[in-house]
């Protein structure tokens, strides 16, 4: 399948739900999220989305939804029920694919055979289990709510429900974690056999409870990591695994394509607090507050905190930003015939981040990033993007 | 004209923060020379530059009239002097316009460094010196221990000084009663030839150069020749009149012992040089007043645009300061690493620092500065004997039969507890010890010989930050000394950066090489190669380090939510990168051709 299809000659879209609620807090996570088990406030987050996604419906009418994604927050936390309402609502507003991807993010110490069979006939067909490691000390260190076994266990009760696209999330550069016991990690957890599997590395977020034990929790050095990344790469691609994205390696054609859109300017809605959305040349972000997002919803008010029209100049930004993370890369037809900016300086730099290995160019003419050009892809990009911007001030003079 | 006894002419020394600025603001009201409404904080630093700073970069003059106790009034004219070492020869022509000076003393601190060097201009230029302590309102006050320092120490009679606070009005009165008694009325003759004393000048878009000036002979009206007699320019006089605080007030004439200005459709600056003597192409004065000195920038250094594209802008903002500026000269140059620039030439690192900000600050302007340097005399061995204000222009090793560097002598003021560290520095800067004299039980006079270049870099922040701020300087140049030169030259990736390259003492040269190559480490960003830094006298290799090629520079997650937040990063991290200059394959932030300069740790 293309990387980016249309279907019919609807716009396709994206759809990205945000469940608020977890068992418990994570030490590294900055996503938003509540932990208290709150049967009033859960209800009314439940109204406020189905309300929202009711008014939205309308204002696409254009659109086909080929992806929905239910993120968290842990949405199997939330349970079966209130997932499906949601999903129906959905369907019920917008025009959604009978091909669609749709995904949940679930913790492996909430999703029972009866929720998972739930789910299953609901027509979700993409699980997104968090395992993280299967180093139990480290998982209890992290605040993590299960243990290794419990993910195995997890595994094979969402086989056993039938699904069929199964996405593993695990992380590295954790405090105190080595090279070789990562890799045995990941060989590990390949026995698993996920058809996809995120790698992230460990960003300690200012504002989060690792925060504060930052310098003494032995995180591993900077190249330590840089080489667990490229022993994930090796491993992954050893395995039969593509790596379609910095952190993302799936199976043929069994890319997240949801999160793909993130990553290729497709467009998306998202709906729940601190969801965000790219649609219509506007970006918006909902209110990171609960509360607020249901009385919003409730009296018509204000639910943005933020909305940022975006203009080509910076689409043209983003457009390296984003396309040079995926292995989809970036050409000079796409690159001129969107921008109307000239592709030469970019290329006589890539040229040169080749010459390092940090980049290559395809028999198909695409620029992509190698695996060590993935690891300082803020280097790489941000100094295409000086070379954009003094194009653009070009462009302005000669026009 | 007023007469000459109901003139007084004055400036006002103190050491900084003992209250110079503020007191002359309460002056101003009391004399209603302002309206309270109009009061802004510190009239007279009127720029920007010298409100945050507290320090008074030019000399300002203005006139109030003051109705005395003894029932007459009379034309008080306020000469406010710069601060700053920098600026002690025109400091030195604003107190030569003056009879008398105010001493104002922090009643808490009493005398301190500047308050000595301060008194000792005065002094040194005849002016009665009356003593005012201030800031009495401050729980910490105490007056009479004040006045004793300034009796024991500088030997002025202080019983009689006013108690002031010139922050909340206290007693100002006493002070303008003081400054009519005690203030010499100026003398002079008006019938005789013209003398006027020029001690600041100032561009005006309508009306040319605005010259202020203090007439020491003769009398000066509009339409008389005049010449500027060391640079013997010659021009007819438009218009003549005093300082007034709501602005220039025409007159009909100046007379011996008033303080006022001259217009003469001047246009330029360089023309009416500080302490340059004004008198009258009919029957001109003999001989000019003492004391001028042609100004001589001591340090020079390349200002260069951040963006190569901004040099047009660059050349009109330093002909725009020029015009107000005589001291300061420029020519333009060009480095292989910066581009087109300009040579600088300063009259120390604090004039330097001013520009450099008024550059930046009211013409907008994103500078990179090359190291200061002094001017090098050097023989070749041809015989010919060249300047050298640009290391580019050093000649090869095997060209120079002697090198010479210009010394200075130096005054270091302290409390005595601090000398063995201003020793150390001073010795550490090649320092030659003359003398020490102790000026009271506590406090020191030190002097010193030493190279101006020692001086240039950051020794003034070194010598306050080892005594705590009390610790004052004042240099002069005694000429050149023969010395041992070598050039150190930069090399980024294996290339020498022209615009890093300097001279220095050769005993200097392997420390200062690997503290460059350090700090240049420190503010080089890593590249996606690994950055050799070399430091290298005539290709011998004497100082290296290695930046790491980066290994990991990445958002690992990138989620819808993320985008627009790791966008922000991202230009940020692009517009870092575009303040910096790329020497072949390697980009340098500004910041990094500063922080060379600041090589001292402690």
């Amino acid at each position: 399948m293309p990387l980016f299809s249309k279907t019919q000659d609807k716009t396709p879209l994206g759809i990205y739900v945000h469940v608020p609620f977890c068992r418990s807090k994570c030490q590294y996570c900055d996503f938003y999220s509540l932990t208290a088990k709150d049967d009033k406030l859960m209800d009314g987050y439940l109204n406020a989305v189905v309300t929202h996604i009711r008014e939205a419906g309308p204002q696409a009418p254009g659109y086909r939804v080929d992806t929905i994604y239910f993120g968290g927050g842990t949405p199997s936390f939330f349970g079966a029920d209130g997932l499906a309402t949601i999903l129906a609502a959905i369907r019920r507003s917008f025009d959604v694919d009978y091909n669609a991807e749709i995904t949940f993010e679930a913790n492996p110490d909430s999703v029972s055979d009866g929720f998972l069979k739930r789910m299953k006939a609901e027509g979700f067909n993409r699980v997104s289990l968090g395992v993280q490691t299967d180093d139990d000390a480290l998982l209890k260190k992290l605040g993590r709510p299960h243990d290794y076994a419990q993910a195995v266990a997890a595994v094979s009760r969402i086989r056993k429900a039938g699904f069929k696209n199964l996405s593993l999330d695990l992380m590295y550069g954790l405090p105190g974690q080595t090279l070789t016991a990562w890799k045995d990690t990941l060989e590990r957890v390949l026995t698993l056999q996920p058809e996809h599997i995120s790698c992230y590395g460990l960003k300690v977020e200012e504002g989060t409870p690792l925060y504060a034990y930052k310098d003494f929790c032995h995180l591993p050095s900077d190249d330590t990591q840089a080489d667990m990344y490229l022993a994930a790469v090796d491993i992954l691609r050893s395995k039969g695994f593509r790596q379609y994205e910095i952190s993302n390696f799936a199976r043929k054609g069994l890319y997240a394509r949801h999160n793909m859109k993130y990553w290729t300017g497709g467009e998306y809605l998202g709906f729940g607090p601190n969801a965000s959305s790219d649609f219509a040349g506007k970006r918006f972000t909902i209110v990171r507050d609960l509360q607020g997002y249901i009385n919003g919803m409730k009296t018509g008010g204000e639910v943005l905190q933020e909305i940022d029209e975006i203009p080509l100049r910076e689409r043209a930004g983003e457009y390296l930003m984003l396309r040079l993370r995926t292995s989809v890369g970036i050409n000079r037809e796409e690159y001129e015939r969107k921008f109307l900016l000239p592709f030469d300086p970019i290329e006589a730099a890539l040229e040169k981040d080749r010459s390092f290995g940090h980049a290559v160019k395809g028999e198909d003419g695409r620029w992509r990033l190698t695996p060590k050009g993935y690891l300082i892809s803020n280097t790489l990009i941000s100094d295409l993007m000086v070379i954009q911007d003094k194009s653009q001030q070009l462009k302005r003079f000669n026009t | 004209m007023t007469d000459l006894s109901h003139i007084r002419n004055f400036s006002i020394i103190a050491h900084i923060d003992h209250g110079k600025s503020t007191l002359a603001d309460r002056l101003l009201e009391q004399c209603n020379a302002v309206e309270k409404r109009e009061m802004e904080d510190q009239i007279l630093d009127s720029m920007d530059l010298e409100r945050e700073r507290g320090i008074t970069i030019k000399a300002t003059a203005v006139q109030m009239d003051y109705c005395a106790d003894d029932g007459e009034t009379y034309d008080l004219n306020l000469i406010d002097t710069p601060g700053h070492v920098d600026f002690n020869y025109e400091v030195s022509r604003s107190l030569a316009a003056c009879e008398g000076a105010v001493l104002v003393v922090d009643a808490s601190q009493g005398v301190e460094a500047q308050t000595l060097a301060n008194t000792f201009l005065a002094a040194d230029s005849g002016l009665e010196v009356l003593p005012v302590i201030n800031k009495i309102d401050l729980p910490s006050a105490r007056p009479a221990e004040a006045k004793a320092e300034i009796e024991d120490i500088l030997c002025i009679p202080a019983e009689d000084a006013p108690e002031i606070s010139a922050k909340n009005g206290i007693n100002i009165h006493a002070v303008l009663e003081m400054i009519v008694r005690g203030v010499p009325a100026p003398r002079g003759d008006r019938s005789a030839p013209l003398q006027a004393l020029i001690f600041d000048s100032q561009y005006d878009s309508y009306r040319g150069v605005i010259v202020y000036a203090r007439i020491k002979q003769g009398t000066v009206r509009p339409g008389m020749d005049i010449k500027m007699m060391a640079t013997g320019a010659v021009y007819k006089v438009v218009e003549v009149g005093t300082m007034r605080p709501k602005g220039l007030t025409p007159r009909d004439a100046l007379g011996a012992g008033e303080v006022g200005y001259i217009t003469a459709s001047i246009k330029t600056v360089s023309d009416t040089r500080v302490g340059d003597t004004i008198t009258g192409v009919e029957n001109p004065a003999a001989e000019p007043l003492p004391g001028y000195r042609p100004v001589q920038p001591m340090v020079y250094s390349g200002i260069y645009p951040a963006d190569g594209a901004r040099y047009q802008d660059l050349r009109d903002a330093l002909e725009k300061l020029k015009l107000n500026d005589a001291a300061f000269v420029y020519e333009p140059e060009s480095s292989i690493a910066l581009g087109f620039g300009f040579r600088c030439g300063f009259l120390g690192l604090l004039h330097m620092e001013i520009i450099q900000e008024r550059l930046e600050r009211e013409y907008n302007l994103d500078l990179i500065t090359t190291a200061p340097n002094v001017v090098y005399r050097v023989t070749k061995t041809n015989g010919q004997v060249i300047m050298v204000d640009n290391p580019l222009d050093y000649p090869d090793p095997m060209e120079i039969e002697l090198a010479e560097e210009p010394y200075v002598r130096v005054n270091l003021m302290s409390p005595q507890e601090y000398v063995g560290n201003i020793m150390d520095l001073a010795t550490n800067r090649r320092g030659i010890f003359k003398d020490m004299v102790y000026l009271d039980a506590n406090r020191v006079e030190l002097h010193y010989e030493m190279p101006l270049n020692e001086i240039i870099y950051d020794f003034f922040d070194a010598l306050k930050s080892r005594t705590r701020g009390y610790g004052s300087l004042d240099y002069e140049l005694i000429g050149y000394r023969p010395s041992k030169l070598v050039k150190l030259d930069i090399l980024l990736n294996g290339d020498i950066v022209d615009a890093l390259s300097f001279i220095l003492f050769a005993d200097n040269a392997y420390p200062r090489a690997r503290k460059i190559c350090e700090k240049l480490k420190e503010n080089i960003p890593r590249a996606q190669f690994e950055i050799p830094i070399q430091a290298a006298i005539g290709g011998k290799i004497i100082a290296r380090e290695t930046i790491k090629a980066v290994r990991k520079d990445v958002l690992a997650k990138c989620y819808g939510g993320d985008i627009t937040r790791k966008k922000k990063l991202l230009e940020k991290q692009k517009e870092g990168k575009k303040r910096m200059r790329t020497f072949g394959t390697v980009s340098v932030p500004s910041e990094a051709f500063m922080a060379v300069l600041k090589l001292d740790d402690d």
